[in-house]
């Protein structure tokens, strides 16, 4: 199909120029290619592609489909930093006189020229169990109502598009290539969240894996990159939240979580040198001696007696206390601003009965009326 | 002289007491009266906001209402973790009214002031890279770098996310370099530079971490570089502490200084020893001490 970007009339153009990283996995030929175009001012990085494809290269290969932002396939990199092709604007850009270098994305096998393959990227989601777990057989006569404020707690999650440039940059999986990821872990929140299912207990141990939420490095590359707002860090920071809560605990990255609890609660410092036992536990803590013997020498070891602690800490104490009264365990202590989306919330003015009862994940809705 | 509140964190008052001690000595000559907070706590340096979340938000609006409480309207920090903890905080408790009300709440119920809200919470990399701290640093690192290789390693938490940050380009940033050279040293450029060090889960996954760590080290060796300068103390100790566990992994002995920010700043400013506390480092300094003749 023919792309016309002719200017509309009254438009001016700019002069683009860019660099694209050339490969083709079955030669393994590689090169970095300079382009020039001319294109009208508002142009996006997947319309200079389209340009190039059209007027220039045709050999050139990258993925494309809606240009609106919601499908999720130009996802790829531009001096290193994974964006969406279509949500690029050229202009500042061009007009700065930097001339950028297009790249595939990383953490996935290159194909083509910017084109890798999904294929490990969907094995991932796939794990997660990516669909509803209602907790009966057949679908009911009557849907269960679900308020906006138990949809909240997995708003941004479900803003995912499945794009991957969270993943792209993702710090541990370059260096656990089996580390679930931010995408299939947000993924994996937006359902453990999600009122209407009750296999989150399963699903958290499951996620619980030795490549699952303890394995994230929280180099919040996936925050940066994501261009949804999905904020898949914090999605990982609720599964542990989840995990916990529901006492699945047995994971080092948990007990080292809760040590800083205990830490803040009884001296309020973190009392570091008791965090390697509590959370590799004696036997691997006493593997470590050697190790630990050279930090010692350095002062790197403080002596856990006495202890460093913190003037009136029974205040902190008493605050956990407070806390655990007022009940906001797990997902929902995390707070990503939920008040500005009260402004959604359903109401009787609105049309919508408000009467019909709320979810009860595992239970049946009640028949229909009539 | 700006008067700041000080969250020194848990392991410049501990196992990394030379970063306390040289930011305390450097302070005055950047322009910073420090106000040491004596009842604060832990931030919880992400692992009680993965935790307990909610507690995680208390603790730290405690800190930031005895900051408040201290008349300051600037908290200084000395760590990523605890400056994206902090500002983390601060921003949700800001933005949302009824939250703050909430947590202000729960703190006079347990003897602690009221948080209103009007502290801005701020890294020492951030006051001595512009402004007047900048002015101050350009005078008083008088002895200078003699153009030794510095390559700046910021570490995740002071540029990402970059909403809660935002005091530079996340992946363009400038700061650490402009303080090196106003040093006198010369900046080396690497790709790891803002990549991570592996630290949060270092004890969790210590294989993936030391997959993370050795980016910045080989990196830095291969281009030259002297040492390492961090504003961040995790950082610091894994790239100071776990480099004998790389040389067990790898067989590669980088010998690589890794340097605190205060540190680095402090010897061109021309700190003691008692105060810049290197002998505390697991790699030895010596090599840069020696090339500058300290």
């Amino acid at each position: 199909m023919h792309t016309d970007l002719a200017p509309a009339p009254g438009s001016t153009t700019i002069e683009i120029a860019l660099k694209i990283w050339r490969y083709d996995a079955v030669t393994g030929d590689k090169e970095l290619k300079r382009y020039e175009v001319e294109a009208p001012d508002w142009v996006t990085l997947l319309d200079v592609l389209d340009i190039i494809k059209d007027k220039h290269d045709g050999t050139l290969a990258y993925r494309k489909s809606c240009r609106m932002m919601i499908c999720g396939s130009c996802g790829m990199r531009m001096d290193g930093a994974a964006v969406l092709a279509c949500k690029t604007r050229m202009y500042d850009i061009a007009k700065s006189g930097h001339v950028p270098v297009i790249s595939a994305m990383g953490n996935l096998p290159v194909r083509k020229d910017l084109v890798v393959d999904m294929e490990p990227f969907w094995d991932k989601i796939r794990r997660m169990k990516p669909w509803l777990d209602p907790g009966y057989e057949e679908p009911p006569e009557k849907e269960w109502r679900v308020s906006q404020e138990k949809m909240n707690v997995i708003h941004k999650e479900a803003l995912c598009i499945m794009c991957g440039c969270c993943v792209s940059e993702c710090n541990s999986m370059e260096s656990d290539p089996e580390f679930f990821g931010p995408a299939a872990l947000a993924k994996g929140m937006r359902f453990v969240g999600d009122a209407r299912d009750q296999a989150n207990v399963t699903r958290l141990e499951d996620y619980n894996d030795e490549h699952g939420i303890w394995d994230c490095t929280r180099c919040y590359f996936c925050n940066e990159r994501c261009p949804k707002g999905v904020d898949p860090r914090d999605a990982i920071a609720k599964l542990g939240a989840e995990s916990i809560k529901e006492g699945i605990d047995h994971d080092m990255g948990a007990k080292h979580a809760k040590w800083f609890v205990t830490s803040a609660k009884t001296t309020g410092w973190l009392r570091e040198t008791e965090l390697v036992p509590k959370t590799q536990g004696i036997v691997e803590a006493i593997k470590q001696t050697k190790f630990a013997i050279g930090l010692l020498k350095r002062g790197k070891v403080p002596p856990p007696i006495p202890p460093h602690v913190a003037e009136r800490v029974n205040e902190s104490r008493r605050l956990y206390s407070l806390v655990k009264e007022q009940g906001r365990d797990g997902a929902l202590g995390i707070v990503q601003g939920e008040h500005a989306l009260g402004r959604i919330e359903f109401t009787e003015q609105a049309g919508v009965k408000t009467s019909d009862p709320e979810v009860q994940p595992g239970v049946e809705p009640p028949p229909a009326e009539g | 002289m700006k008067r700041v509140a000080y969250y020194k964190g848990c392991l410049a008052s501990l196992s990394a007491k030379e970063l306390d001690s040289s930011t305390q000595a450097l302070a005055p000559k950047v322009g910073l009266d420090l106000v040491e907070l004596e009842t604060v706590t832990c931030c919880g340096a992400g692992d009680i906001h993965e935790a307990e979340p909610d507690y995680y938000l208390h603790l730290n609006a405690r800190i930031l209402a005895y900051a408040e409480a201290a008349g300051c309207d600037e908290l200084l920090t000395v760590c990523n973790v605890c400056t994206l903890n902090l500002r983390q905080a601060n921003w949700q408790l800001k933005n949302d009214d009824g939250l703050r009300e909430r947590v202000s709440n729960n703190l006079e119920r347990v003897g602690v002031p009221p948080y209103s809200g009007n502290v801005e919470v701020r890294h020492l990399l951030w006051e001595i890279a512009e402004g007047e701290g900048y002015e101050l640093l350009k005078q008083s690192a008088h002895k200078g770098l003699k153009g030794l290789k510095i390559a700046p390693f910021y570490g995740c938490q002071i540029l990402r996310p970059s909403k809660l940050l935002g005091f530079e380009d996340p992946d363009r940033p400038w700061s650490l370099e402009r303080i090196i050279e106003a040093c006198g040293g010369t900046a080396i450029d690497y790709p790891a530079k803002v990549k991570c060090c592996g630290f949060p889960i270092i004890q969790a996954r210590e294989e993936t971490a030391l997959g993370e760590l050795i980016q910045p080290i080989e990196q830095a060796k291969e281009a030259g570089a002297d040492a390492i300068v961090t504003p961040c103390p995790l950082c610091h100790l894994s790239l100071d502490a776990w480099q004998s566990k790389l040389k067990a992994a790898t067989g590669k002995d980088f010998a690589m200084p890794i340097l605190h920010l205060s540190q680095l700043v402090g010897v061109a400013a021309g700190l003691e020893e008692s105060e810049l506390k290197f002998k505390r480092h697991v790699v030895p300094v010596t090599p840069v001490l020696e090339k500058l003749e300290v």
